[in-house]
């Protein structure tokens, strides 16, 4: 350990640390451009220099390890002259886009010239002239003019990727960043160079014109599409989600998550998303109330399990849904009694750094809580064949993925068989098209819960806007089937339902929201173990 | 304290008589009559003796500090200056404008597509004007906004175009007043 004085106060630090770090740790602000805590250090930006008392010069201090006794000062007037003539240097060249440029208001070059620099430019030279709305690669732009040479996205490129995709090219005033000849930035990781982009030099695609960024209000979520969970801010105006950003979580996402994940929020927004509850009525499916729906659920939930004693109503998971929700569905399960219980997860391709085979938030919350066949159980192809051979005549689908991943023929002839098909999805698919009765379910944006990741994590999300007026949450939609189902006043309130499953649930004995907060906590390891 | 009683005298209500009401009226006569045949006399020589204004043919010539309603300026291409930045629509006070960017192939990358101004809204206040960094929305003399419909309230980008020539004299006074 070392002590050393920051501005006057005391502070201790690890041996081997930097300056910077420590100083930001300690709510020091040090102003830098180059450094980003999970890349190597560039030292190119020369922002961060602070007065380091016994050295002739001003330190950067991302590359000045802390020593015993080190005294450092970060605003004397030394330090705030290099800062302006660093910004005026920086500026020079720096084309005058604020108004057209989508960094404007998160842009780290706005923000410290307005702290740090000075009022007036003194340069009377033109501003040189680059390719600007350079196409690097799908998913991004470049504008090399407004590229302050950081080369934190290189260093991205080259260090978290490992695609090494773009280099800075030419010398001094000349330099410029671009792509290497033929390898466009089309990694699957590419919009992240976006992120750490400290000015407006590269830019989502997705995001490019769309909306001004002070518009955009932020709720902390987790990314619903694959299960790594990667921490994420959901950035929302008007009831629209318009663009998902990594949150930081060094034990699942770093400061990174894939362009895949990031991209797909579309569906949030969609016009073609169900808002009512729909009824087989002669043929047809038909608009109805939601407490007519719901009844007619129960009814046929329940004749069916009197009949058969739950054997003939099979049920498939969304492993989309919430834990406090698959717990809700689970008990409305056990209520009917139904023994054939799988949950459908589509799978895709997987990578070493954080995409997951598994396409969906909550598999594993799924089947932590039982919502995967057991040990003798036969899981999908079994149930399906149940309901191909008429043993399984009622079926509660939640959930598009069935119709993605099982075997479309046996599928096919289970939904001709079947008597009752109940499809609880967000879109009216292929799936819902043949249902009898169809649920419009919501997506993550709109509710509270918690996920559990691949590696037993659970972790929270949080409502960032309401539902559609006369829309039920998946977990109200339950409650509601368990006050038709059974006795006692069910009610949906996420923060409650999560702790009956700490109660009901071993994996997650002892947890709650407060202890969750905004980061995770693991599954108790008597479950399966946390890796990853 | 002893008591006293004092006798105040009341006033008598006026009483209304034929001869004092054709007074008033007499009274009232003359002033009217004084204002028609001055007016009269002016309009004869055609020199105006008093300050009316035979709105709407005739209009007053307005300072250009005057704020009416914003209009957005027009290049001498036909094209907006306006580059959707949308600092107008933070500023304004009553969340009147709407603004939706696009991408265009000029040299400026990025137009409104759409620039809606409800103008039943708008208060006149000129913080869009100040807020704009390219001169491109600026306070009009126009005043007249009146509309049949809450939908005809709204003004739309194609409304909203004025030619940047008839819009010197109020872009020369905001360089002025605001140091630009």
């Amino acid at each position: 350990m070392a002590t050393l004085t920051i501005d006057g106060r005391t502070i201790e630090a690890a041996d081997n640390a930097m300056l910077l770090p420590v100083a930001l740790e300690n709510g020091i602000h040090i102003p830098h451009y180059c450094w980003h805590p999970k890349l190597s250090i560039d030292g190119s930006c020369r922002m961060c220099q602070v007065e380091v008392e016994g050295s002739p010069k001003l330190m950067i201090s991302c590359n000045t390890p802390v020593r015993d006794g080190m005294v450092v000062r970060t605003t004397t007037p030394a330090v705030q002259k290099a800062r302006r003539a660093v910004m005026e240097l920086l500026l020079i060249n720096h084309p005058l886009d604020c108004p057209i440029c989508d960094q404007a208001g998160e842009c780290l070059l706005q923000d410290y010239a307005f702290s740090f620099g000075s009022r007036e430019g003194r340069s009377r030279e033109p501003r040189r002239k680059l390719q600007k709305r350079k196409d690097v690669g799908p998913r991004v732009v470049l504008d090399q003019e407004r590229c302050i040479l950081c080369r934190r996205c290189v260093r991205f490129c080259r260090e978290i990727t490992k695609t090494n995709e773009l280099g800075v090219f030419g010398m001094g005033d000349r330099s410029a960043l671009d792509t290497l000849e033929g390898t466009p930035l089309a990694n699957d990781y590419s919009i992240c160079t976006a992120d750490i982009c400290p000015v407006g030099a590269l830019l989502s695609k997705d995001f490019h014109h769309q909306l001004r960024v002070w518009f955009l209000k932020k709720t902390p979520s987790v990314c619903p599409n694959c299960a790594n969970g990667c921490n994420i801010t959901v950035n929302h105006y008007r009831d629209r989600v318009w663009r998902l950003l990594p949150r930081r979580n060094d034990a699942v996402n770093d400061t990174w998550m894939c362009d895949h994940g990031r991209l797909n929020y579309q569906f949030v927004n969609s016009t073609e998303r169900l808002h009512q509850p729909l009824l087989r009525q002669d043929g047809q499916l038909a608009a109805c109330e939601w407490e007519a729906a719901i009844s007619a659920v129960a009814s046929r939930l329940r004749r069916s399990a009197h009949a058969t004693q739950g054997r003939g109503i099979g049920a498939v998971a969304s492993p989309h849904l919430t834990n406090e929700e698959l717990f809700r569905f689970r008990q409305v399960l056990t209520v009917l009694g139904v023994q054939s219980i799988d949950v459908a997860v589509r799978t895709g391709l997987s990578d070493h750094l954080l995409i997951k085979a598994e396409k969906a938030a909550n598999a594993r919350g799924a089947r932590e809580l039982g919502l995967s066949p057991g040990p003798q159980g036969s899981g999908l192809p079994g149930l399906l064949e149940a309901a191909a051979s008429g043993q399984i005549t009622a079926l509660y689908v939640c959930g598009a993925d069935l119709w993605e991943t099982a075997d479309r023929a046996l599928l096919t002839k289970a939904l001709e068989k079947v008597e009752c098909l109940i499809v609880q999805d967000v879109f009216r698919s292929p799936l819902a098209e043949r249902a009898h009765i169809v649920l419009p379910s919501a997506t993550f944006a709109e509710k509270n819960g918690t996920f559990t990741n691949h590696g037993g994590r659970v972790q929270r999300i949080n409502q960032a806007f309401e539902l559609p007026a006369g829309q039920l949450s998946d977990g109200e939609i339950f409650s509601r089937l368990l006050r038709f189902l059974s006795e006692g006043l069910w009610t949906f309130r996420p923060e409650a339902v999560f702790e009956e499953i700490a109660a009901a649930v071993p994996g997650y004995a002892g947890m709650n929201y407060a202890s969750i907060g905004q980061g995770w906590q693991a599954l108790a390891p008597a479950s399966a173990g946390v890796a990853g | 304290m002893a008591t006293q009683v004092v006798s105040v005298a009341r006033p008598q209500p006026m009483q209304q008589s034929l001869g004092r009401t054709a007074l008033a009226i007499l009274i009232g006569l003359r002033v009217t009559g004084g204002h028609f045949l001055r007016n009269l006399w002016g309009f004869i020589r055609r020199k105006p003796t008093v300050f009316t204004v035979q709105f709407p043919e005739q209009r007053l010539d307005l300072p250009d500090a005057f704020r009416g309603m914003p209009v957005l300026v027009q290049m001498d291409n036909g094209k907006e200056r306006c580059v959707a930045c949308g600092l107008c629509e933070w500023a304004c006070p009553t969340d009147c404008i709407t603004i939706f960017p696009a991408e265009t192939a000029d040299e400026v990358e990025r137009y409104p597509a759409v620039f809606d101004l409800n103008l039943s809204r708008c208060m006149f206040c000129g913080l869009c004007e100040e807020a704009c960094p390219e001169e491109a929305i600026v306070m009009s003399q126009r005043v007249e906004v009146g509309g049949y419909s809450r939908r005809a309230m709204v003004w739309h980008k194609e409304d909203l175009l004025v030619p940047v020539s008839q819009l010197g004299k109020r872009l020369q006074h905001i360089r002025r007043s605001y140091d630009r």
